[in-house]
């Protein structure tokens, strides 16, 4: 491999602390781009599918792409995949930051780690060198302080160390890894594959240089992108809010998460809004590597400082589990991030909970004695902390709430918010049906990131005709039209997880598209890409997606959402009295896909 | 020279990027004439870079390799250069850095810097004529740094202030 590359692909077995260099070969990469969808490839080729997600033999998974460290705006992510310990399927979680173009630096595509270290120790990844550090000193440490302590036992400070807190050492299955000090690959519990290989952290040190095919057609082609995203009517927005802009948007339309989502409208936004947070606590903005929207923000409040919190962080610890404190939430997003615990999966624990209690459907004796209402943080407090150390109930706790709901009846068990075992995200889809369509077939399950269908919020009903053949694909409420829009959707997610490019980027200022794309991945890596070609290969790609949850074990009813959203209209705001029909959107989801063809 | 206010700065790099790619066409940190410092614990961002100081540390070289250019810049000669560190080593801020055998250190583009035109945020900003600031006060005091933790202790020491004014509004 000669262009964006990396051209390397390193083996690394924890049991026998031996390293293997491989060459990427042009052939096996060539169809899968990079980050997320070559992971996927892995996967499918070389994980038996029945082994146990907590098992020395389950392949974990860093990956990044042809364009990533590139002068590509946004071009900072990378993804962590393995079978999910959460929900026994396919996992994966990117994260931004600066992780990614340090890794590139390396010489390295992807890295594969198997088996079980003896002791906890951490990798330092190096083009020239790979060096497996026992570090029993750092058991039950903070991330930023493994990262520092990594930084300074090495006397280098450009390493960038991917690491996972007590939580991920504790194998809770939602735990998270976090790089760049706070940057969570939150999702599907990749922090408890990393502790149940004793494996505290990742850390990389590069002295390769990116280099591309064509830089000038490239360059060009970048700068028109950049001005893009500055010429962008929500730039400022953006800029100034970050996805906390979303707290009183989706509030606007009536779907903002409050009180474990039985309303969509909550009464005391303006205490735990966007606004707020930037007027009352913001110190300055944040960015990922060589981005210039710079929307990421840190914070300082009383004892607690960080970087963040993004929205979903934000309503997961306000509105979502009924609290009206900001400045709790602040605090959570920090301690959450150092713990390495997602922040959705914790908060559904929470919120179900909460539920369950009010409704008398949990007694403080079902659950170790737990009593806990809207917004009692001191007891949340409590909860979070007996998660992250597996604290008496919080054993069971740990290992999420689908999994716990399964000894109560199924009143109790359906309030779970869940899909496939992954807890959803704060995004009421009975207010945003791509959306729930999108949390019904996510191959990770409950979760939006697959699509991000943010087209249907964005009213361009003439663009929504040209694009799906129906304006209806625009409008929110409607069901028509949404599944072409997830379709398409879905393989602009994949292209920017492949070009581990940002999608509040990529896809809700929709400023990726299949001409775009497939001109920056030709002259980046000299390869030949048309958009013709983009969109055959990430078809496959999504079905080998499908096919490798097959063998996991899903099948086509696991493809829904909770019974609220299909049942229970929200009574007040401008979403009431909508329910999501989501039998048929996921029928014709699956005829455009072919998928009852696929063996 | 080129002045740098660090409480505006975002960690996006894209300063260092664009100094690689103008110098060599590449992206690589380590070949950058300007790095980025990033204090994740602290919230503190930061790039080094040369600010053409008085005491022109550096330019004590045994092989009379560096010479003072018409910009205030430091320009090196390849070929007297023997790659012996002894500039890496003065430079009290980490300014300096050998890679590869090449001595990499700003030469303001011949007066027009890319990472200022590359940064959007106000914190990277050049003044010809300004005077030239003392750096006496960040002689590496007996420690032996590198220039990885010389660059470090420079930005925390700029960072105090900026975390100050933090706790001043917040």
């Amino acid at each position: 491999m000669e262009y964006g590359y990396g051209g390397n692909v390193l083996r690394v077995d924890l049991t026998e602390r031996r390293n293997k260099v491989e060459k990427l070969k042009k052939n096996w990469i060539k169809n899968v781009i990079g980050g997320r969808a070559a992971n996927s490839k892995r996967l499918y080729e070389e994980l038996d599918p029945g082994v146990d997600p907590l098992d020395p033999d389950n392949i974990l998974l860093f990956g990044i792409g042809p364009l990533t460290g590139s002068m590509f705006p946004a071009s900072a992510y990378f993804t962590i995949s393995a079978k999910s310990p959460l929900t026994g399927i396919l996992g994966d979680s990117a994260a931004g930051g600066q992780f990614g173009a340090e890794m590139k630096l390396t010489g390295f595509d992807q890295f594969i780690i198997t088996g079980k270290a003896s002791n906890l120790m951490y990798l330092m990844v190096s083009d020239s060198d790979i060096k497996f550090v026992d570090c029993p000193h750092y058991k039950n440490d903070l991330v930023v302080d493994v990262t520092r302590k990594i930084r300074e036992e090495n006397r280098n400070f450009s390493i960038q160390v991917a690491a996972i807190g007590p939580a991920g050492e504790n194998k809770v299955s939602y735990a998270s890894v976090i790089s760049s000090g706070n940057r969570a690959s939150g999702r599907t519990g990749m922090g408890a594959v990393m502790g149940s290989k004793n494996l505290k952290a990742v850390a990389v040190c590069g002295h390769k240089s990116v280099e591309i095919a064509e830089p000038l057609a490239f360059l060009s082609e970048v700068t028109k992108i950049k001005k893009e995203i500055f010429a962008h009517n929500e730039y400022n927005k953006r800029y100034n809010l970050g996805t906390t802009m979303l707290m009183t948007d989706l509030n606007g339309i009536g779907i903002l998460p409050t009180n474990h989502f039985q309303k969509g409208v909550c009464s005391y936004l303006d205490k735990v809004s966007g606004e707020r947070l930037a007027e009352n606590y913001k110190v300055k903005n944040k960015s990922c590597f060589n981005c210039n929207l710079h929307c990421s923000r840190y914070y300082v409040c009383g004892d607690f400082e960080s970087e963040g919190p993004e929205y979903e962080t934000l309503c997961g610890f306000t509105t979502r589990i009924g609290a009206s404190n900001l400045e709790f939430a602040l605090e959570m997003n920090y301690y959450l991030n150092q713990v390495g615990l997602d922040s959705l999966s914790t908060c559904e624990v929470i919120g179900w909970l909460m539920e369950c209690q009010e409704k008398g459907l949990l007694t403080p004796k079902d659950v170790g004695g737990i009593e806990v209402s809207w917004g009692d943080v001191d007891k949340i407090r409590e909860i979070v902390q007996m998660i992250t150390y597996r604290k008496g109930i919080g054993n069971e706790f740990a290992e999420g709430t689908t999994k716990f709901s399964q000894k109560f009846n199924e009143e109790v068990r359906k309030l779970v918010m869940q899909v496939k075992g992954l807890d959803i995200i704060c995004g009421d889809p009975r207010g945003l049906k791509a959306y729930g369509l999108t949390y019904a077939i996510a191959s990770r399950g409950g979760d939006h990131l697959r699509a991000e269908p943010f087209f249907e919020l964005t009213e361009r009903w003439e663009e929504a005709n040209r694009r799906f053949g129906t304006e209806k694909a625009a409008d929110r409420l409607a069901e028509e039209g949404k599944a072409a829009l997830v379709t398409y959707s879905e393989k602009i997610a994949l292209l920017t997880d492949c070009m581990t490019m940002c999608k509040n980027i990529g896809l809700c200022m929709d400023i990726i598209n299949f001409e775009n794309a497939s001109n920056l991945l030709t002259y980046g890596t000299g390869i030949d890409y048309t958009p013709d070609y983009l969109r055959k290969i990430l078809a496959e790609a999504i079905e080998r997606d499908y096919k490798l949850n097959k063998k996991f074990g899903l099948k086509r009813q696991d493809d829904t959402l909770p019974d609220r959203f299909r049942k229970e209209p929200l009574l007040e705001g401008p979403t009431s009295g909508s329910i999501v029909d989501i039998e048929k959107m996921v029928d014709q989801y699956y005829q455009l896909h072919r998928f009852d063809e696929v063996k | 020279m080129i002045q740098i206010d660090i409480s505006k700065c975002t960690g996006c790099r894209m300063c260092e990027t664009s100094c690689t790619m103008f110098h060599t066409g590449r992206v690589n940190r380590n070949m950058a004439r300007i790095k980025v410092v990033q204090l994740f614990q602290k919230g503190i961002d930061g790039p080094v870079v040369c600010h053409q100081c008085q005491e022109r540390f550096c330019v004590d070289c045994p092989s009379n390799a560096m010479t003072i250019g018409d910009h205030g810049q430091i320009i090196i000669s390849p070929t007297l250069c023997t790659l012996c560190g002894k500039c890496e080593r003065n430079c009290p801020l980490g300014a300096i850095e050998l890679f590869d055998k090449f001595v990499y250190v700003c030469d303001l583009c011949g007066g027009s810097p890319k990472c200022v035109e590359a940064c959007t945020e106000g914190v990277i900003t050049y003044f010809p004529e300004s005077k030239k600031p003392s750096l006496a006060e960040f002689v590496n005091d007996g420690r032996k740094m590198n220039p990885s933790e010389k660059r470090l202790r420079y930005i925390e020491i700029l960072g105090r202030a900026v975390r100050k004014e933090w706790r001043r509004e917040r």
